[in-house]
């Protein structure tokens, strides 16, 4: 990281160029990211989205965006990304648009479609070789529709039609590992809440081609059940507490970028969302508290 | 038939308040209808709620065009546009705000010739916010004067149950503290006079002609157009920089609020801009030296606590 | 001009080279999977300048075309059945995107049970998604209507997809004579593709297909579309005259072959049209005055060429190879939606439901709906709807059901354990 212009938090920019006066929920965490991110790839990209919470980024005739955006559909938003790059390659190859006119496709998902109903699309833009950034905002469940589960959602975690009692009874998918097993270019954790860990990883994302992911963690007041001020706390808890690790794979190697030690328990983290109050209240569960911590202990066992 | 319509933000119960209306005019023998109406769900947004109440079965349906009931869960909603909170007002519609403003304030600002009602609010009462809804529902009870109390409470803890019973005890102290406010004025709303197909205008409909996809595709030509829309508008807390505490580090609020809402001036001060901060106040949580409060937004208007200058 | 034989697959495959299309996203199935083959093979060869991308299902295939045409590149696709039901939520999504492209269907039967064999019930699926259609009979017609698609749906009056649909099988792996247009016929026909106001570049950023709040502008975005439908029945004939004038074949919305001193005449699309033209010269050669009636286009619909074409007819015969379930045939209820109220029209349309999964409609058939047909006209009562089904046909299925359920039977029988 030592080549990168981003060495103190002042190096980050204080003006933004994603506008203002979206329809995302106050405090949206995947919004904060993705500010962050927008700043550092700049408007010379077309943002190709799966339908998600950020759907709604753009309503007639209301657009955040200084660069190009095209609303696909929930599975396919890697195979519009796939039309988009392949016509600008031909155009100019042709000599029917000057290069400088280039563009930087990145697709922007939440974790339904990442996580579940996008798989099909975005494996095979990977096994194509497809040059994309993959944005994934992560707020464990499907948002838009009041937070049912989706494959990303956490173990015990209670969501929409599920469990106050118990929670979700499935794990966190992977989709770190699923990605990296596809061997693309580039795989990366980030959070909004942990901001030059992210604007490096954006940074050295577009300095790759080929198909890369940023997967970043997104906070949700509205899903998760915490005050919106909380939202970066929350963030930094996720990391503190290694639930949220913050790493790299590039060719076969994974870095960890960010690892705290001692971590905090875990249930520094869950205490704070009403997602989780069914683990404490009206008594401690504490078998569920015990296993979720030794998940996470196992995790950071395996990584020297 | 009685048409009541209920508006608030996401967040306020205004959709609990009309399932709680339709639930309790239905417990007293009425047919009822109740719906929300909101666009895209989001905590702060503009919803809307219809409740319609008669003897005989109810076929109408979708918004209520001529209210006789209008209850404003949330006054900031009153200026904005896009929330319809006047359409359809006429003289014989009743107009209930929660405001801590008088109802002559507000008959002036409106130039209202209908009944207009105030339900007190506390200014600084913030707890109350969650139970706006159930407030005005039986506020709404109370002025129709054809629900029995036993009924809207049967119907509130009906709806509230979900909850939890620290929601309904709580839930039903704010209704019946809304029920009892509205006594000098029960059975004040009544139905209203039944459109007549004999009177009505011609709908001003036109052939839509074809135009080129360059206009008739929707697309947005432009950057950044979102900014034209003031989300600033969903804010009920605001948040302060005290300028002399401020150590212009100007990284940190202006990286992690997540709407780009707070700049940097010309001074190299950041400031926030109110237009479009929707008071989520994560400034305030992670502002280092704690130079930034919050402050509620009604008080922020009334200039009682303006911001020292940088 | 060079004379060869031709698959209607080749024959699509050489509309798309002579439209020097840009970009193909494919995948593949029976029966077009000929088509994408062809042009892989010519793009190797350096004989086509275009980019074929594999994609992985047709939902993403259609994705990717939409998308390629939305950045400003000539594209072009080609699927089948059960693969365009898969592309279904996309073949809905992208007309509203306003980007032109053309899309082969070739078209063939749909599950269940699944069948490789064609009929209508696929293409007729997207009737209603925006996407213009054009329904073709012969080989030849295959060719021409790929490059007069790309040029309908580019026209500014226009801006629309089209799907130009084939029969498979009896058109896509049949040869039959094709004259070729020489390249540079072609390219004075359809000029280089014009992105217009639909792209993608840095200059000129763009926010496209974004969503919409509240009915009142849902409606003008929707209805805009159909407009657009609407207007490209007249810019049809202004491009099918541009054709004719560049390649000397002129391809109406709707041809008829006989029709005008007819009294019953057959009304049906694609491939079997010609069977039922063959049909018409020879009942026509025994005396029945029968014609034919052939829309070409069915999106957008061509209201008048069709009253026109069946004024003063005392009978039609309409022959849907395919099948709303639940209602009947689809040409049958548009043509009566079409005609109703019309004066001069005919007394007497006839459904039949003929040639599902390809199953051949006979010689003797045919007279036989022209009789029916007449007769009705006669009595001036439409009859009741009719599958085109024989006694040999039900006495086979049969036959087979006796395998099928054979060992069921043994054993319900008591028979010996096998």
């Amino acid at each position: 990281m030592s080549e990168s212009r981003f060495r103190r938090m002042n190096d980050l920019p204080s003006t933004h160029l994603l506008g203002a006066g979206t329809a995302m929920c106050a405090g949206c965490g995947g919004l904060q990211a993705v500010q962050e991110i927008y700043d550092v790839l700049g408007e010379k990209t077309v943002f190709v989205n799966a339908a998600g919470c950020m759907t709604l980024l753009s309503t007639y005739p209301f657009t955040p965006f200084r660069g190009s955006w095209l609303y696909t559909a929930m599975a396919c938003a890697p195979a519009g990304a796939q039309g988009v790059r392949d016509a600008l390659d031909l155009l100019i190859a042709k000599k029917r648009l000057p290069p400088e006119e280039d563009l930087d496709v990145v697709v922007l998902s939440g974790d339904g479609a990442a996580y579940g109903m996008g798989l099909s699309s975005t494996s095979a833009a990977i096994d194509r070789g497809l040059d994309f950034l993959y944005l994934c905002y992560d707020n464990e469940g499907y948002g838009n529709t009041g937070q049912q589960a989706s494959a990303a959602t956490p173990h015990a975690a209670a969501t929409a039609g599920c469990g106050a009692r118990a929670g979700h009874a499935g794990q966190k998918k992977d989709l770190f590992a699923i990605w990296a097993a596809n061997r693309p270019s580039y795989v990366a954790t980030a959070i909004g809440a942990e901001p030059l860990d992210l604007a490096r990883k954006i940074e050295k994302a577009r300095s790759l081609r080929g198909p890369r992911l940023i997967l970043v963690l997104a906070p949700c007041p509205t899903g998760w059940d915490f005050d919106p001020a909380e939202m970066v706390e929350i963030g930094r808890l996720a990391v503190a507490t290694g639930v949220w690790p913050l790493k790299e794979w590039e060719a076969g190697r994974v870095v960890h970028t960010k690892v705290r030690r001692p971590r905090l328990p875990v249930e520094e983290y869950l205490r704070r969302q009403g997602r989780f109050r069914h683990l404490f209240e009206p008594v401690r569960n504490e078998a569920a508290l015990a296993e979720i911590q030794a998940g996470v202990d196992a995790y950071w066992a395996g990584v020297s | 038939m009685y048409r009541i319509r209920f508006h608030g933000r996401g967040g306020q119960g205004v959709k609990t308040a009309g399932r709680v209306l339709g639930s309790a005019f239905f417990a007293d023998g009425f047919e009822a209808q109740d719906a929300p109406r909101y666009g895209a769900e989001r905590r702060g947004a503009p919803i809307f709620a219809s409740v319609r109440a008669a003897r005989a079965p109810i076929a109408e349906r979708g918004p209520i065009r001529q209210p006789d009931l209008v209850v404003v869960a949330d006054e900031s909603l009153v200026p904005v546009a896009a929330a319809g909170v006047l359409d359809g007002i006429g003289p014989h519609s009743t107009l209930l705000i929660r405001s801590a403003e008088t109802p002559d304030t507000w008959r002036e600002r409106l130039r209202a010739t209908g009944p207009l009602l105030v339900l007190a609010a506390q200014a600084g009462d913030h707890e109350a916010a969650r139970f706006l809804g159930v407030a005005c529902a039986a506020a709404a009870a109370r002025l129709v004067g054809v629900i029995s109390r036993a009924s809207l409470e049967q119907a509130l803890r009906a709806e509230v149950a979900e909850f939890g019973a620290l929601a309904v005890a709580q839930s039903l102290e704010h209704a019946m503290a809304a029920w009892e406010a509205m006594a000098p004025h029960a059975g004040a709303v009544a139905e209203g006079v039944e459109p007549r197909a004999d009177t009505l205008a011609a709908p001003a409909w036109i052939d839509l002609p074809f135009e080129p996809a360059t206009v008739s595709a929707p697309s947005v030509h432009g950057t950044a157009t979102s900014v034209q829309v003031r989300t600033g508008l969903w804010r009920t807390m605001r948040p302060v920089i005290d300028h002399e505490r401020c150590h212009r580090c100007t990284w940190i609020c202006t990286t992690f609020c997540p709407d780009a809402a707070i700049g940097v001036d010309a001074q190299g001060a950041p400031a926030i801009d109110y237009d479009h901060c929707k008071g989520c106040l994560v400034c305030v949580a992670v502002c280092p030296p704690h130079a930034i409060r919050a402050v509620p937004e009604r008080d922020a208007e009334r200039g009682a606590s303006a911001p020292a200058a940088p | 001009m060079s004379r060869l034989l031709l698959t209607g697959n080749a024959a699509a495959a050489w509309g798309a080279r002579l439209a020097q299309v840009d970009y193909v996203p494919a995948f593949p199935i029976t029966p077009q999977t000929e088509i994408i083959e062809t042009l892989g093979r010519w793009i190797d060869a350096g004989e086509l300048a275009a980019r074929l991308v594999l994609l992985e299902s047709e939902h993403s295939m259609v994705t990717a075309a939409a998308a390629a045409a939305a950045t400003g590149v000539r594209a072009f696709t080609a699927t089948s059945s059960q693969g365009l039901l898969y592309a279904m939520e996309m073949i809905f999504t992208v007309p509203g995107w306003r980007a032109p492209f053309v899309l082969v269907n070739v078209s063939r039967g749909l599950a269940t049970p699944i069948t490789l064999e064609p009929d209508h019930s696929d293409v007729l699926a997207a009737r209603d998604s925006g996407f213009l259609q054009l329904h073709c009979a012969t080989s030849q017609e295959v060719l021409d209507s790929v490059l007069i698609a790309h040029r309908w749906t580019e026209d500014p009056r226009v801006r629309l997809p089209a799907i130009v649909n084939l029969d498979g099988f009896h058109l896509s792996f049949t040869r039959e004579p094709v004259e070729l247009p020489d390249a540079a016929a072609a390219a004075r026909f359809l000029p280089p593709f014009d992105p217009e106001n639909v792209r993608f570049r840095a200059s000129r950023p763009v926010s496209q297909a974004v969503a919409v709040l509240g009915g009142g502008p849902y409606s003008y975005f929707r209805y805009e579309i159909h407009r657009a439908a609407e207007s490209a029945l007249a810019v049809y004939d202004e491009v099918a005259g541009a054709f004719a004038s560049a390649c000397g074949r002129l391809w109406p919305a709707v041809e008829t072959h006989r029709a005008e001193d007819a009294e019953v005449v057959f009304f049906l699309i694609g491939s079997f049209a010609t069977k039922a033209r063959d049909a018409v010269d020879r009942l026509r050669a025994a005396g029945v005055p029968v014609g034919l009636v052939r829309p070409r286009l069915l999106r957008p619909y061509p209201v008048e060429a069709i009253r026109r074409a069946l004024r003063g007819k005392r009978a039609v015969a309409v022959v849907d190879q395919n099948l709303s379930m639940g209602k009947g045939g689809v040409l049958h209820a548009e043509l009566a939606s079409a005609l109703y109220g019309e004066p001069d029209a005919p007394r007497v349309l006839a459904s039949f439901i003929g040639g599902l999964g390809g199953r051949d409609i006979a010689l003797e058939e045919f007279r036989e709906m022209a009789q029916i047909a007449a007769r009705a006209a006669a009595d001036g009562r439409s009859p009741a709807p009719r599958l085109l089904y024989t006694e040999g046909e039900l006495r086979e299925v049969r036959k087979l059901q006796g395998i099928a359920q054979a060992e069921r039977d043994d054993l319900a029988r008591g028979g010996s354990e096998p």
